[in-house]
């Protein structure tokens, strides 16, 4: 049984579940992103998973305050706390969370050394170990909203590592004549002229998927 | 509760402009006047034939409650990207070339959005929540210079 990934999307088909990839049609589409066939590649079968942790994440189960989170982690809540606000149009606590979260993100420093490849290990540790225990969680405790969260952001990191492993061969190929964008609300990357209608994880319209520009 | 208009779902039908007993929807820059709207009418958020309003809610229930196992390996995550994250952002903020810059930044903004996420879903949901509150607490004692305590006070104060 073989599998092949979308390099678009990151979406896995499983010849487990279904027909050989050989026998699929020649139009056969990503059922997420719509890429054709020739889009997806195998997947080579990944060594057993006995990598170990890029990070030191030992420390982080504990109770929640300065002290047991990081800054870019209070940076991030107090972030998101700050678009709860916006939602529910309480503006003035809105800036608040936000001047929060800039004052921890400009104190966030990464653990280890700042290069592509350091942040390749850490999604590739994700990939492997921590989306599988963080799922395994969330279903054994019927959370659907973990279970959400998590459906999301393990393509989004599929995503983040199929566009890494490109940028570590093509370089500046992979940019230079395209744009690139990045789904507001799931972080989905995608790279075209046009971002798609909606976005292939998350479903949300094309408004919120935001483009990065250059310079 | 205050009517809230998204603008840019408003086709400018203006069946609220209609219906509101106290002009609240009749604004020139769209935002409807939340000291003109009556609490608990509604009316315009029912006329509207393109569900561009909504009442804004007082209150919130308390959030769905977290198993300290889902928490435990949702911060695990989270914290893995909020690293991918800072990592990103220290490679933008130091390179020269701009194609680097500009994937590093995606890849930052990529991985910022999925920690908001994780972290929503470990606890995090509402700002009116008692983790968002314990959160706010525990940085009364954090004693930093240029630190915004004040931002802090507001917080505890009003929500
Ligand atoms: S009724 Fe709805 S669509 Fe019409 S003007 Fe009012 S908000 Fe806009
Ligand atoms: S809720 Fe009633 S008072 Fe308030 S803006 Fe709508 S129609 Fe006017
Ligand atoms: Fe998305």
């Amino acid at each position: 049984m073989k599998k092949y990934i979308c390099t678009i999307c990151g979406y896995v088909y499983d010849e487990s579940s279904g027909a050989k990839w050989d026998e699929l049609p020649n139009d056969y589409k990503c059922p997420i992103c719509g890429a054709p066939k020739s889009a997806f590649k195998q997947v080579e079968e990944s060594p057993a998973k006995t990598i170990s942790s890029p990070l030191d994440t030992e420390n982080h189960n504990g109770i929640d305050n300065f002290t047991t989170l990081t800054a870019g982690e209070i940076s991030a809540i107090c972030s998101s706390l700050a678009k709860g606000c916006d939602k529910q149009r309480l503006l003035p606590e809105r800036d608040a969370f936000n001047k929060i979260a800039e004052y921890f993100k400009a104190k966030a420093k990464p653990e280890n050394s700042k290069a592509f490849q350091d942040i390749k290990k850490m999604v590739d540790y994700d990939l492997e170990i921590n989306f599988a225990s963080a799922t395994e969680k969330a279903k054994s405790n019927s959370d659907r909203g973990a279970l959400r969260s998590l459906v999301w952001s393990e393509k989004a990191s599929t995503m983040c590592r199929v566009l890494l492993d490109r940028f570590n061969k093509e370089g500046e190929g992979l940019l230079k004549n395209t744009k690139i964008y990045v789904c507001d609300i799931c972080g989905f990357i995608y790279i075209g002229d046009t971002p798609p209608e909606i976005c292939p994880v998350c479903k949300v319209p094309k408004s919120k998927i935001l483009e990065v520009e250059r310079g | 509760m205050p009517a809230f208009r998204n603008v840019s779902m408003c086709g400018k039908d203006c069946m609220c402009l209609y219906v509101c007993p106290t002009g609240a929807t009749d604004t020139e820059d769209s935002i409807i006047d939340v000291n003109k709207c009556i609490s608990g009418c509604s009316a315009c958020a029912q006329a509207c034939p393109s569900g561009a309003i909504s009442i804004v809610p007082e209150s919130y229930p308390p959030q769905q409650p977290k198993s300290p196992e889902v928490i435990a390996t949702q911060r695990k995550l989270a914290y893995s990207k909020a690293q991918q994250w800072q990592a990103a952002e220290a490679i933008a903020a130091t390179t020269d070339n701009p194609i680097t810059k500009q994937f590093a930044t995606a890849i930052a903004a990529s991985n910022l959005r999925m920690a908001e996420d994780i972290l929503r879903e470990s606890g995090y949901m509402l700002p009116q929540s008692n983790e968002a509150r314990k959160l706010l607490e525990s940085l009364l004692e954090y004693e930093e210079p240029g630190f915004p305590k004040g931002a802090v006070d507001l917080l505890l104060k009003k929500l």
